[in-house]
């Protein structure tokens, strides 16, 4: 679980042979070593872990410049846990705080879909924090479960049944990428259900460190899906992805009840690209000239196959064509809210992803991440950047 | 300390200075950080010579000890802190000045880390071969400071075959630039090499120029299991004899093959006693021809297994489980500690023997792994579990071990230097005279010792902790 106390000893394990430095977006941002996991680390173990010396406020801050990205975690051969140790270290400092305003607004949020205004809220907020307004995401005109709900059949057999779980991108501010969803899995012969009562999959909130909201979002969501009769869970997000497949199961103690259903909803969860791929197209693709760039997400380490997946499923679309950044799995910045608080140092991640971005010549940036997908969006102007099923659908007409 | 970063803050800029105790924590030591630790007054992060000049001169008339810093990654102590002072981190100077083609010649700031010119190059179709393994991280200007190797030693030489030049700031913040951009010089003594293996004591390396070569076009991985020691050591000495000269060639024991093992499909048996990671390089042709004679050589002499790994990707596998393999023993392991004694490449045999012997005797593990090509071996103690009994134990083993290395014409550091955790051997390699020679030396740079104080040599009474 994620207790700090359960990480004493596997953070000794941190060498401190500075790996890490590698790729770690807030260190390469900086460029010194106050900013990186070894001394996030060294921070946690004397302050919350041992108690050598107290929280100081300037500690406070070094852990909360962390983008929870994973880089850190993805790179070290010693195995060290890091962003399950950060997580730990908020939820610590969470319980001796009684939250900011920012949570308790997104805890509201989110615990409770349908509330429109929710992310207005979030933008009134983020105004108040100095973030232009260009740079808060758009709510679509209608939310995508106000569209899609319950059972939609393809049209003719009904090969397989999936149970489709929308994350808050999609519902809120992509619903483009939803019905892209369920589109390319009913024209290939894939029944979609989409459960109604869903709920944040609770990555804003333990990224803030308030497990008692994100414990009681994933209640609601895992007990919606785990005892569907169904032949497997789908997300489009790499993020929710990374939640429910890494995070949920600590989330609870291990002897607790829902520890079985988070077993039986992993089973069978995959991200919708990853899924098609492995069951492979029962249509083939027709034509379509697109040249794409693939910006793959940061939280892809919960499964082996997911930043292959968009690279192997559209290079079965005739005439697509693939163009490779030169860092295909370099940051860029977003990282869920962090963006609202951290401005200069995502944009500052965001420019040199840019720069990158502007070096190869293409039609498409493609991401399974949202928030990759508004962030980036931002500023690149000169393409589209959007969801690599976006493309598929369009490959099929849909 | 408030002074010292006021006046650092004016000097530089207030971002380019760090003093809260927070900050300067990873600062207190290297990948080496179970022995001694001590927190830097101040950190400073120069973007240019000139910053790093103005730095110099204010630690020069105010007399501060100033510790040059790259990734923080080695493993000698020598960016450790130890008198306290300012740490000159050169990270942020990490511009790629110059690739000249034409010439084979590349000049870089002191920061630049290794794999990002190094992969600049490969775009280019160049090649510059130094590859200490922590090359994603660790810094060109501190790789000539600690003579940097890897495993291309055995074919390409290490990081002192390839300057022709730096740019140095000495103490006093004075900027001279040696050598440069020619392979050939002839003009006085050669300043450029005396900064190879200064490990930060004698000025602060902002510059670096260097040799390059074409990129080899193609390149073969060999994996070899070895029943023994000995079928190890004549297989590679068969090949070699043979005129295949292999670009890496590591040796390792069944306990390294067994924490890397999950990196490889299929794993390596784990029943060979040792393993030889060979990479050839060179035209298709060429290294088709050396696969095959290597092939042959090791079929005609026993090879338990012979692997020639024709897929790139899972030929990358081998040598990224190679390159981690320091901290993946650390999840077995609490602590390991890594040397670097360097013995002729014949007598690797009889120095594991040797190593095994003294482990058994101490009731240690001792994992052994290398680069068997140029005899660059890394004997590792490894603990179970730290305490005062097995510390010591360590420390009497570690002794013998470099003890050891040096009866069989060996040296105490192949490629890690000396900085703290090696300066109570120096004396048994380089003995008296060498070392009053070098303390002159750097005297006449370094005349008040503000320059990493307390490297390479110990000073009277000192101890390594």
């Amino acid at each position: 679980m994620l207790k700090l106390d359960e990480y004493t000893k596997i953070i000794e394990k941190c060498s401190h042979c500075s790996y890490c430095q590698a790729t770690c977006p807030s260190f390469l941002n900086e460029m010194s070593e106050n900013m990186v996991a070894k001394n996030r680390l060294l921070l946690i173990k004397e302050s919350l872990m041992h108690g050598t010396v107290p929280l100081s406020k300037r500690a406070g801050e070094i852990l909360d410049a962390c983008l929870l990205c994973t880089n850190c975690t993805q790179t070290c051969s010693s195995k060290v846990p890091i962003d399950d140790i950060i997580i730990a270290a908020r939820i610590k400092m969470q319980e001796k705080s009684s939250g900011s305003i920012k949570q308790k607004v997104m805890g509201r949020m989110l615990t409770q879909r349908g509330l429109t205004g929710a992310l207005g809220k979030a933008g009134a907020m983020a105004q108040k924090l100095g973030i232009a307004t260009k740079e808060i995401p758009a709510l679509a005109s209608k939310s995508f479960d106000k569209m899609y709900s319950g059972t939609i059949s393809p049209k003719g057999e009904v090969k397989k049944r999936i149970a489709y779980f929308v994350g808050c991108g999609t519902n809120f501010i992509f619903p483009d990428t939803g019905e892209a969803v369920v589109k390319v899995l009913n024209h290939n012969g894939i029944e979609v259900i989409i459960p109604s009562g869903q709920v944040c999959c609770g990555i804003p909130t333990i990224a803030e460190g308030d497990l008692a909201t994100t414990q009681a979002m994933l209640e609601t969501n895992i007990k919606l899906f785990a005892d569907l009769d169904v032949d497997a869970i789908i997300t489009d997000c790499t993020s929710c992805g990374m939640m429910f497949k890494e995070k949920a199961a600590k989330c609870f103690p291990d002897d607790h009840p829902l520890q079985e259903k988070i077993t039986a909803f992993n089973a069978n969860f995959f991200e919708i690209t990853e899924y098609l791929q492995k069951e492979g197209l029962d249509i083939k693709p027709n034509s379509l000239d697109v040249k794409w760039s693939y910006h793959v997400p940061c939280h892809r380490a919960w499964s082996p196959t997911v930043k292959d997946a968009p690279r192997e499923l559209l290079a079965q679309i005739p005439a697509a064509e693939l163009r490779e950044f030169e860092h295909p799995e370099q940051c860029c910045g977003g990282a869920g809210t962090f963006f609202m608080e951290h401005r200069e140092t995502s944009e500052s991640i965001r420019a040199s992803r840019l720069e990158e971005i502007n070096n190869v010549e293409s039609d498409a940036v493609l991401t399974q991440c949202p928030v990759c997908r508004f962030y980036l969006g931002f500023q690149v102007k000169d393409r589209e950047v959007t969801h690599p099923i976006q493309i598929l659908a369009r490959a099929y007409n849909l | 300390m408030k002074a010292l970063a006021k006046d650092l803050e004016r000097v530089l800029s207030p971002k380019q200075v760090l003093v809260a105790r927070e900050d300067l924590l990873p600062y207190a030591n290297d990948a080496t950080h179970y022995f001694k630790s001590r927190l830097p007054d101040a950190v400073v992060l120069p973007h240019t010579t000139e910053d790093v000049a103005k730095i110099m001169k204010y630690a020069f008339q105010n007399e501060i000890p100033v510790t040059p810093r790259g990734a923080g990654s080695g493993l000698s102590g020598g960016c450790t802190p130890v008198k306290g002072g300012i740490v000159m981190d050169t990270k942020r100077m990490n511009k790629i000045m110059e690739v000249d083609s034409e010439n084979m010649t590349a000049k870089v700031e002191g920061g630049v880390v290794l794999q990002n010119f190094q992969n600049t190059l490969e775009r280019q179709k160049l090649f510059y071969p130094p590859d200490p393994q922590s090359a994603t991280v660790c810094t060109i200007g501190a790789n000539v400071a600690t003579r940097a190797g890897g495993p291309r030693g055995v074919k390409y030489g290490t990081t002192g075959n390839y300057v022709l030049g730096t740019e140095v700031v000495l103490p006093d913040g004075s900027i001279i630039n040696s050598g440069g951009n020619f392979v050939k010089q002839s003009v006085g003594y050669n300043l450029t090499h005396l900064m190879l293996g200064s490990e930060g004591t004698l000025g602060v390396i902002t510059g670096v120029n260097l040799r390059l070569l074409p990129l080899p076009q193609a390149n073969k991985t060999v994996i070899v299991v070895c029943e023994s020691l000995d079928q190890a050591a004549e297989i590679v000495a068969a090949i070699i004899a043979q005129g295949a000269i292999p670009a890496m060639l590591e040796f390792l024991i069944k306990l390294a093959i067994t924490v890397m093992n999950n990196f490889f499909s299929p794993p390596l048996p784990t029943d060979g006693e040792a393993y030889l990671f060979m990479l050839f390089d060179g035209t298709e042709s060429q290294v088709e021809a050396e696969a095959a004679v290597v092939n042959q050589i090791c079929h005609d002499m026993g090879a338990m297994e012979v692997r020639i790994i024709e897929d790139p990707k899972a030929a990358n596998n081998y040598w990224t489980a190679r390159a981690n393999m320091y901290p993946l023993i650390q999840t077995i392991f609490e602590r390991a500690t890594t040397e670097d004694v360097t013995v002729p490449r014949n007598k690797i045999p009889d120095f594991v023997r040797a190593v095994q012997s003294i482990a058994a005797a101490e009731g240690l593990m001792i994992g052994l792994a290398g680069h068997a090509g140029d005899g660059n071996m890394h004997p590792s103690v490894l603990f179970p579990e730290v305490n005062p009994e097995a510390e010591a134990k360590a420390k009497i083993a570690i002794d013998q071990v470099t003890r050891a290395g040096l009866d069989l014409g060996g040296t105490i550091s192949g490629e890690h230097g000396i900085g703290i955790h090696k300066a109570e051997y120096l004396e048994w390699e380089l003995g008296k005279t060498q070392i009053e020679l070098m303390k002159r030396i750097k005297y006449a740079f370094d005349p008040k010792n503000i320059m990493n104080p307390g490297k390479i040599w110990l000073e009277e009474g000192e101890v390594d902790a």
